[in-house]
């Protein structure tokens, strides 16, 4: 009998705990999302802060991890054109969601730019992430130490930025992301989901500009 | 050299393999390393900073269409030993492996599967992809030298016979 009693004890005690950590982490997870926000069938609520005109008509979700060579490629080669024509004309926004599945180094610099985006200024370290990228994958130029600098070298509130980077704040909104990301089906970086307000269509790699014209055009 | 070349390319069966291969070769790496895509239409691209590694491309895909039939003629014809079509075989498969890019469909669907282990391999042959390209060019240069060479002597000893 006492045995008994010792053993369901222990199994209420167990399920308790274990119910107490789920709605804990469940809680946690809860807090950091903002207001739903979604694009087309993507949610892009936790992702970054909208770049252009919000009510534009067509919004580009871009999927992107900031050691990948080929977003850098995107970056300087397509995305300055997309930009003149579509971004700063009204006609199209831009989001930037994360896939960081390269290296160690790719979760921690996506955090980052959440600290930095706690400060006002997600878009300028994002482009200080792509202006500094190197060859090497984990090769140190995205180490915490190096997201560091970069955020003094943008002004930021070292201290602040500091502790938020060190304590993981952003890891499940990083997380999150990536999720978004292989539930819709992105397969390697850059992808690109581009929505319109009846239409939205997928888009893989670093494609050049003219691929990039004709889709939005269709869905303008 | 040219008549090593004659000797083989003569006869179209040889000459429709190296086109087959250069074909398959070239368009495989160019769609893996995203200078070609498939969808949503056909489009060739090639990004400013990336024309090296196209011209690598190229070079590997002429010298595995040269070396690879030469060496399957020296088996089938000359009926001489495999060991030279492996190290043409080994420089074409090192060479296309370093053009799987990390960042495309291949490398995220090896990360998915092996975890950090693919993690580890795709950043290598993403890190290193230009000097793994060079030294399976050299694999399949030194292979293409020494197939050359052995083609003279083999024939001529076989013409003695």
């Amino acid at each position: 009998m006492n045995k008994t009693g010792i053993f369901v004890g222990i199994i209420v005690i167990a399920v308790v705990v274990g119910t107490a950590t789920a709605m804990s982490m469940m809680s946690s997870e809860t807090l950091n999302i903002e207001t739903g926000r979604t694009h087309g069938t993507v949610s892009t609520e936790m992702g970054s802060p909208i770049l252009g005109d919000p009510s534009a008509p067509i919004t580009i979700v871009e999927f992107g991890d900031y050691q990948c060579h080929q977003c850098y490629n995107w970056f300087h080669n397509t995305r300055p054109a997309i930009f003149d024509e579509y971004i700063d004309t009204g006609k199209a926004n831009l989001v930037f969601v994360d896939l960081a599945f390269l290296g160690r180094d790719s979760p921690v610099a996506a955090q980052a730019t959440y600290c930095a985006e706690d400060q006002q200024m997600y878009w300028e370290y994002h482009d200080i992430l792509y202006n500094s990228q190197e060859s090497q994958i984990d090769g140190g130029w995205a180490s915490s130490e190096r997201l560091k600098a970069f955020a003094f070298n943008l002004g930021l509130d070292t201290e602040l930025f500091d502790s938020c980077l060190d304590s993981g704040k952003y890891s499940k909104r990083v997380q999150y992301n990536s999720e978004q990301a292989r539930n819709h089906g992105v397969r390697g970086t850059p992808g690109f989901i581009l929505v319109g307000t009846d239409d939205q269509k997928q888009l893989g790699g670093a494609q050049p500009f003219t691929v990039f014209k004709q889709i939005l055009d269709t869905l303008a | 050299m040219i008549a090593a070349l004659r000797m083989v390319f003569s006869n179209p069966k040889y000459l429709v393999l190296s086109v087959a291969i250069f074909s398959l070769m070239m368009v495989g790496l160019l769609i893996l390393s995203e200078y070609i895509f498939l969808e949503p239409y056909l489009v060739s691209h090639l990004p400013s900073g990336t024309e090296f590694g196209f011209v690598l491309i190229v070079i590997l895909s002429a010298l595995s269409a040269l070396v690879l039939p030469m060496n399957v003629f020296r088996i089938s014809i000359l009926k001489r030993s495999s060991q030279k079509v492996s190290g043409g075989i080994f420089g074409s498969i090192v060479g296309a492996a370093a053009g799987a890019c990390s960042c495309g469909p291949i490398g995220f669907a090896v990360i998915s599967t092996f975890g950090s282990v693919g993690a580890t391999t795709t950043a290598f042959l993403t890190n290193y992809e230009l000097p793994i390209r060079i030294v399976a060019i050299g694999i399949l240069a030194i292979t293409y030298f020494t197939t050359v060479r052995s083609l003279k002597t083999e024939c001529k000893l076989d013409f003695k016979r």
